[in-house]
């Protein structure tokens, strides 16, 4: 099997990350690590379907949203361990996913942004009114109590450790989606992104390569829903706000939807930076503004976002070296 | 063109039997309440997506910004009163600050990206939102404020129902601005300019189509638009910088009703996703969720337009 060298380095930072990360980080920071590799996973999802198809996705959030409710309901419902929990969220989320692959096959660029906007919005209201289980009876599960406990996985209890069982699950996403390109759905994409027309002309079913995207970017949601879901053991409707599907999705942009270091930067500035800001004392607002520039930055002078510029600044010294 | 005011009277029709079966049964009195207030908020949905419209029909940008930009100039305002400025210099204030931000964009980096596809300039515009809504949130900090205009305590009465004057005021606008736009563009040489343009950019170009003037004159509208949308937002419903600049949601599902094109459809939709919206007060099972009355019905919209349509060989647009 060919590994190319941002493979290698991929991979490598993903061994560093699971190896150093969880025994330098303490306390708070190892939660806000945790939350930012699950928000890492679900913007793989929106970069492979920008990137590879060319597809505009601002549900994205909303499907974590949907992935989390599952997980928090499959939790107190029943004594499954984590890990069934978490294939039944990702299976919701992969349906989910190809409802929003049904209104695809009619339009494409801004209508179907916005149509999976339409959709974060219901979503919204929907969490925000039925919140999320937390033990309570009935099929919304919602008791104004304390929350029952969240069982995590045998493998990681502490918070450490279960740090270091999300790294392994969001790195694992990166390779199936690299798995993908690199067999026949990647193939049909690239050509569905060249021409429509034309891969339909050579055989290709598009209806079933382009609903397979939609389904794997929902899955991918889904786990990262399900996974942020261990980080307290319970879920805020805010965080599932139709504007912050939005506001991953402008931050994929930045972070550079061609390579997987987009996702991981995109996370780290969803994630990290505010809570910097916090710790440094500063209003987290001005996380917007940078978020901002850095969008007109990123959309105007680089369309690989600051991946692409990271990633050519090393090529340049390979090659002047 | 016939089956198109087909297919808008259909869309009349079912909305108004859906209205007729939510509020069945109820007394007169009570659903005529909430269809007022439901038709005030959805002006605002309305005014919201004209804006959206007018601008994507010209210049081809559908603005996230334009919630952004009625946040901060009804902040402004708002500063300005508590500073003791009289109230008609305030709204007056609020104005320029929103024509001028609309035009930053519009001048200074809209041009740059004219020829992108439409989902990334629109993806573009969102940098800017969150520009302005970040420093907006970061100069007025999360309190409880209250912005009323003197119009709030008159009434007028409606067969029987009081309406204040703000409502009266957004309702009229809205139908205003609609017939206001639509004869500027089909009457004026500037507004023929402006839908040559939207047709095709590059011929209008060759032809001598002043692009960048017609291009300022649209972004202006826009923030105007935008501020007094912002300014009747904040009295109306809530003065929140983040939740006035995510009404841009609801505006863009009032816009789609009319396929980001025809200002009678949103006319038509805002208003429907409001009053149905604020009718489902009236339903005990459904009164929690009734804000997803726009979503739903938009994305309806979208779907039934977009019917039989095949997507293989069509251009992207």
């Amino acid at each position: 099997m060919n590994i190319s060298r941002s493979g290698i380095i991929g991979l490598g930072l993903a061994i560093l990350l699971f190896a150093i990360l969880p025994a330098v980080s303490g306390g708070q920071w190892s939660k806000i690590f945790t939350s930012t590799a699950c928000f890492t996973l679900a913007t793989a999802g929106i970069t492979f379907m920008y990137s590879r198809l060319g597809l505009v996705s601002l549900g994205q959030v909303a499907l974590m949203g949907i992935g989390g409710w599952v997980m928090l309901r499959m939790n107190h419902a029943f004594e499954f361990p984590f890990e069934i929990n978490l294939a039944v969220a990702a299976a919701v989320t992969t349906v989910f996913g190809w409802i929003l692959a049904l209104p695809a096959l009619r339009m494409r660029g801004l209508y179907l942004a916005l149509i999976t906007l339409m959709a974060a919005g219901g979503v919204e209201i929907i969490l925000s009114t039925y919140r999320f289980p937390n033990g309570g009876d009935g099929f919304w599960g919602v008791t104004s109590s304390v929350s029952a406990p969240f069982r995590r996985p045998e493998l990681a209890q502490s918070d450490t450790a279960y740090l270091r069982y999300v790294i392994a699950i969001t790195t694992l996403g990166f390779l199936l989606i690299e798995a993908h390109r690199r067999l026949a759905p990647g193939r049909a994409w690239a050509m569905i992104r060249r021409s429509e027309a034309a891969a339909y002309s050579s055989g290709i079913n598009v209806l079933y390569y382009k609903a397979w995207a939609f389904g794997l970017s929902g899955l991918l949601a889904g786990v990262a829903g399900g996974l942020l879901a261990g980080t307290l053991g319970l879920l805020d409707p805010s965080t599932f706000r139709a504007s912050e599907s939005i506001m991953l999705f402008a931050l994929a942009v930045v972070g550079g939807a061609r390579f997987w270091l987009g996702a991981v930067i995109a996370g780290v500035l969803y994630r990290v930076l505010p809570a910097l800001f916090n710790d440094w004392g500063l209003n987290a607002d001005l996380t917007l503004v940078i978020f901002g520039a850095a969008l007109l930055h990123a959309i105007t002078t680089a369309p690989d976002g600051l991946a692409g510029q990271i990633i050519n600044l090393f090529r340049r010294e390979v090659k002047s070296s | 063109m016939k089956s198109h005011f087909f297919s808008l009277l259909f869309y009349v029709l079912a909305m108004s039997v859906l209205c007729v079966l939510i509020a069945w049964g109820k007394p007169f009195q009570v659903v005529g309440m909430f269809v007022v207030s439901g038709m005030a908020v959805g002006s605002l949905y309305a005014l919201g997506g004209i804006g959206l419209v007018v601008l994507y029909r010209a210049t081809g940008v559908l603005n996230f910004a334009s919630g952004a930009i009625g946040a901060f100039a009804v902040m402004l305002a708002w500063q300005l009163g508590q500073w003791g400025v009289p109230a008609v210099m305030t709204w007056l204030a609020a104005m320029p600050a929103a024509i001028a931000l609309s035009l930053t964009y519009g001048r200074l980096i809209a041009p740059g990206l004219a020829w992108r596809e439409p989902v990334v300039k629109a993806i573009a515009t969102l940098g800017f939102a969150l520009i302005i809504l970040g420093m907006t949130a970061f100069i007025w900090d999360d309190d409880v404020r209250k912005f009323s205009l003197p119009s709030d305590k008159q009434a007028v009465m409606v067969m029987g129902l009081r309406v204040t004057v703000t409502r009266l005021i957004v309702i009229l606008a809205a139908i205003i601005l609609v017939i206001g736009i639509w004869l500027y563009l089909g009457k004026t040489r500037m507004g023929l300019q402006m839908r040559a343009l939207a047709n095709d950019r590059n011929l209008s170009a060759l032809i001598g189509v002043r692009i960048l003037k017609a291009e300022t004159i649209a972004w202006a509208i826009a923030g105007v638009i935008a501020g007094f949308t912002g300014l009747m937002f904040g009295d109306l419903i809530r003065l929140e910088p983040v939740v006035i600049t995510f009404l841009v949601i609801p505006s863009i599902a009032a816009a789609i009703c009319g396929r980001l094109d025809n200002l009678v459809q949103v006319l038509l939709g805002g208003l429907t996703m409001g009053v149905i919206e604020s009718l489902l007060t009236l339903q005990p099972t459904l009164k929690d969720i009734r804000p997803i009355a726009p979503f739903v019905i938009a994305a309806l919209a979208l779907l039934w337009m977009q019917r039989g349509k095949q997507l293989l060989f069509a251009r992207d647009n």
